[in-house]
């Protein structure tokens, strides 16, 4: 035999191997999200996971994605007690699992009590310890766990024991397969928003219970791999799970037996996770995908400037349509077609988050040296500094919002935002004089009586997209012209940068927050004494006790006005963080073939509403903007 | 050395090499700061991320290290303490899969990847390196010696888009991103095979360079032997022995796969999931997926060494 017949063997079968199975037909809509880590809707922590959590469970309420309000999910009908800690939900009779057996409350119950174990380590447990007897029931779990731990039992009957200590203690009841009945320790006005979120989704009993696994040495309670998988995965939302293959995709069809299914406008989504920004942005570009859900950070700029140059062209178009009663995807479908230079496919949204700064409040610094931005008034001075615009304009070149303050102004209705520091470098010049640090000896640094220089800054971020770095440049030039300071930048790798952020080790550092309810507190929390993500080390307890005063308030907007008065001592005054901006979404996705997807800030989707547009639709939508042209 | 007794030597060394990469490896994931938990700026409570470390048995490395030897290797299994053997835990980071499962569903696809690769590697090398190297200062050789030292030096994101971006984007010969059949495999192939081609070049040329000024291809030619006859039928055989040597490493880093290549074309490879469970701090899959790729690399040295006692048989296994 020939060497070259062993070479082209060897290609040959690789070629068959790779070649093998049939090529799937194309799902109705294709779109690109990183790779999901879970379909266990209790563990979920990533945008990616609930995004998908959307399309395959449903919880007592849902996000309606045009309106972002909350409304009827699994839930038909609910009510409060009048002390508003009650809560009764009737969930509805035809409610189905994709297996066609019927959704109980007790499944609700079943799934929260999985959110609530030590063991599984949810990232929104917080959630569930609002109801009474929660945070009981995790602390008994979990000194249960440390002395079976000690001393090995049988796991089994801990298990079973768990469960009835949850029964017990934990005031989540159901009276009948189809109300559940939650008591909370307090109040919670924000309540109904929480239900929305995709971790309170049930999980089916009767299936979960097949694929739990004790771990004999520990107690602890893990779920088998295989239970999320397609043959095994049993759903409660429009779609259920058809093919799931590690980093490759996954493949939802609709389910017919969710209670809503004559409404869907599409059969099948496919999940493409494609890790290369230029491939992902190449796929889009030759229509192998519908949706990029999100486009690399360092590509946006390029991109929002050509969506801006169509935007200015076709914009006299657009006024004459909106007075014709056009909006939203179909007034971007119906506008003239982008020429060479310019897109329509790229969209902005605010979402609901902040992009900050924030400073190391601790008294001493890591290295046992005071820290100069223990002082609120060197925090102002810094603040005050800062030319959000030209960020944004200039270094960022997204146009992203500005803001003053953490929580997004105008995002949450009847929610006053402070003022909060805007640019004013004489005053920033005053504030920093008035925590004794000012120019003594005319060399331009400021110094403190003594005739020490200010500390050098340090501004610590991530490496990981080249963003970060800009802006902390930019930030560098704004405090050494005003302030005269000496200011060095460290990029760490993402790694180390979180690391750092929480051992405290900085004195200023980039950050940023998604809101995860539709509540002020969603934010504020962060800067509660002893929060575990309050990475700034601030403390004050006239801003503690605010928040413990709106929690005790029951007046929904007198609650608002004293978080209102919290986040005004914070941003006003105290400048732990220092916002920069809203922080923005930005999708890939053609209006004028893809119609139905969510523009709310809170970013979530109801699958079942999009759809790819028929030519006639597009015809009829071209004609309307060709008319309007003229 | 006979061959039998070669190759149950190696195979004795194996456990050797592997327990040697597992504790370097091992005791570098360990120090590396981060939480496989970890999310999006969010952070466990303590209290959460100690019943987290508690439940894989993490918080003593040696205690941790020691349960996973003895799962991985089969031990456990073998004697009966645990359900499967060559068992590499749970993902820390993708906790709805197993490290076996998702070494089970990358490595075909890079192997099969890196096959391919390396026959498109050997092709473009070989003929470019013969051809350079018979007549050396030719216009061929130019090109040749150019290509290579473009494969060599161009980083494989670069070569990859550069790909996509006129075989998918503008000629639309090949789909975008997509693994469907033995078509989107050419271009990932492509790109991963030219550095290992480039190589391979350079290899042939020098030998055959050396092999046509030797005595006995001298002597072919002075016999009537044209300069074409003289290097397939004298030459190149020799020539061709440091290729065969640097085959074994090069096919076990095709095959274990290319995390730039993968990450361009979206391949479903093996590659991907090192390098980004080292970001995401996943010491399980961080580690199988090094006893996986030292396995083949000791196994595919081994091939490598008995295929050079076939060809030449004055060496003797060392």
């Amino acid at each position: 035999m020939r060497p070259w017949m062993v070479l082209a063997a060897i290609a040959a079968l690789s070629a068959l191997w790779l070649g093998r199975g049939e090529p799937e037909p194309r799902a109705d809509i294709r779109f690109v999200s990183a790779e999901v880590f879970t379909l266990d809707p209790q563990r979920m922590s990533w945008q990616q996971d609930l995004r998908v959590a959307r399309a395959l469970y449903e919880p007592l309420l849902v996000r309606d994605a045009v309106t972002g309000l909350p409304k009827a999910g699994l839930a038909q009908s609910w009510s409060c007690s009048d002390d508003g800690r009650t809560w009764t939900f009737a969930l509805r009779t035809q409610a189905r699992w994709s297996d066609g057996s019927p959704v109980a409350a007790s499944d609700v119950r079943y799934a929260w009590m999985r959110a609530l174990l030590p063991d599984l380590a949810t990232d929104f447990a917080g959630i569930q310890l609002r109801i009474e007897g929660a945070e009981e029931f995790l602390r008994w779990r979990a000194e249960a766990l440390a002395a079976h731990a000690a001393s090995p039992g049988d796991p089994e009957a801990l298990w079973s024991r768990t469960r009835e200590t949850f029964d017990r203690l934990v005031a989540v009841r159901s009276p009948d397969a189809h109300t559940l009945v939650v008591t909370l320790v307090q109040p919670v006005p924000y309540w109904l928003d929480l239900m929305t979120f995709p971790t309170t989704s049930p999980v089916q009993e009767r299936q979960a219970e097949r694929f739990r696994r004790l771990d004999p040495a520990s107690g602890t309670v893990r779920w088998d791999t295989a239970w999320t998988k397609p043959d095994a995965l049993v759903t409660n939302g429009p779609y259920r799970l058809e093919s799931w293959r590690y980093k490759r995709g996954m493949r939802l069809v609709a389910s017919p037996m969710w209670w809503n299914h004559a409404a869907m406008r599409n059969q099948s989504l496919e999940l493409v996770p494609i890790a290369d920004a230029g491939t992902a942005v190449l796929a889009f570009d030759t229509g192998s995908v519908d949706w990029l859900c999100d486009v690399a950070v360092d590509w946006r700029s390029d991109m929002a400037a050509q969506r801006r140059a169509w935007d200015a062209r076709v914009e006299p178009v657009a006024r004459r349509l909106t007075a014709d009663g056009l909006e939203g995807d179909e007034l971007i479908a119906a506008l003239p077609a982008p020429g060479p230079g310019e897109r329509r496919d790229l969209v902005v949204i605010p979402a609901f988050g902040t992009e900050f700064w924030q400073f190391n409040c601790r008294p001493t610094l890591p290295d046992g040296s005071a820290n100069p931005f223990a002082i609120a008034s060197v925090r102002r001075a810094f603040a005050r500094c800062v030319d959000r615009v030209a960020i944004v304009d200039r270094v960022t070149r997204l146009g992203e919002p500005t803001t003053t303050t953490l929580v997004p102004r105008g995002a949450i209705p009847g929610y006053e935002s402070p003022a909060g520091l805007e640019m004013d470098r004489e005053r920033a010049r005053i504030e920093l004089a008035e925590a004794g640090w000012s120019d003594r000896n005319g060399d331009g640094v400021p110094e403190d009586e003594r005739g020490a220089p200010f500390p050098s800054v340090t501004l610590l971020y991530s490496v990981s997209v080249d963003r970060y770095k800009l802006i902390a440049l930019a930030l560098r030039d704004m405090w050494r012209t005003t302030l005269g300071v000496d200011v060095q930048l460290v990029g760490k790798d993402t790694k180390f940068f979180k690391d750092d952020l929480k051992q405290g080790k900085f004195m200023i550092a980039r950050g940023n927050w998604y809101g995860d309810y539709a509540d002020p507190l969603t934010f504020l929390e962060l800067l509660e004494t002893g929060n575990g993500n309050n990475d700034r080390g601030y403390s004050n307890p006239a801003y503690d006790s605010l928040l413990h005063e709106a929690a005790a308030t029951r007046d929904a907007a007198q609650r608002l006005a004293i978080l209102s008065r919290a986040e005004a001592l914070l941003m006003d005054h105290d400048v732990p963080v220092l916002p920069l901006c809203q922080l923005s979404a930005v999708y890939m996705v053609d209006p004028a073939s893809l119609a139905g997807v969510s523009h709310q800030p809170m970013l979530e989707d109801e699958f079942w509403r999009m759809h790819r547009r028929t030519d006639p639709e597009r015809e009829a939508l071209s004609t309307l903007g060709s008319e309007a042209s003229r | 050395m006979s061959v039998g007794s070669m190759i149950l030597r190696r195979s004795l060394q194996l456990p050797l090499v592997l327990g040697a990469v597992f504790l370097v490896t091992f005791s570098l994931m360990w120090l590396v700061p981060g939480n496989p938990m970890e999310s999006e700026g969010r952070r466990p409570p303590p209290e959460i991320a100690a019943l987290f470390e508690r439940s894989y048995a993490m918080e003593d490395p040696v205690e941790f290290g020691a349960q996973y030897l003895d799962r991985a290797s089969g031990f456990a299994w073998l004697t009966g303490r645990h359900d499967r053997p060559f068992d590499l835990g749970p993902s820390l980071r993708h906790a709805d899969w197993t490290v076996n499962e998702i070494i089970a569903a990358g490595l075909p696809v890079s192997m099969a990847l890196g096959a391919l690769a390396m026959v498109f590697a050997l092709a473009i090398g070989l003929s470019a390196g013969i051809l350079a190297g018979v007549r050396p200062g030719s216009l061929g050789d130019s090109i040749g010696q150019g290509v290579s030292v473009i494969g060599i030096s161009l980083p494989g994101f670069v070569v990859g888009s550069a790909l996509s971006a006129v075989f998918c984007a503008w000629l639309q010969w090949f789909p975008v991103a997509t693994w469907d059949g033995w078509r989107s495999a050419i271009l990932p192939a492509l790109a991963l095979s030219l550095p290992f081609a480039a190589v391979i070049a350079r290899l042939v040329r020098y030998g055959m360079l050396e092999e046509m000024r030797s005595d006995h291809v001298r002597t072919a030619m002075a016999k009537g032997r044209s300069r074409a006859g003289a290097a397939v039928h004298h030459a190149m055989k020799n020539a061709l022995l440091p290729v065969l040597s640097y085959l074994g490493p090069a096919t076990a880093a095709a095959m274990t796969g290319s995390f730039v290549v993968e990450k361009v074309f979206a391949v479903p490879g093996i590659g991907r999931h090192f390098v980004e469970g080292v970001l995401g701090k996943d010491v399980t899959l961080v580690m199988g997926i090094v006893l996986c790729y030292s396995s083949l690399l000791v196994l595919l040295n081994l091939a490598v060494d008995l295929l050079y006692r076939v060809v030449d048989p004055r060496i003797e296994a060392a």
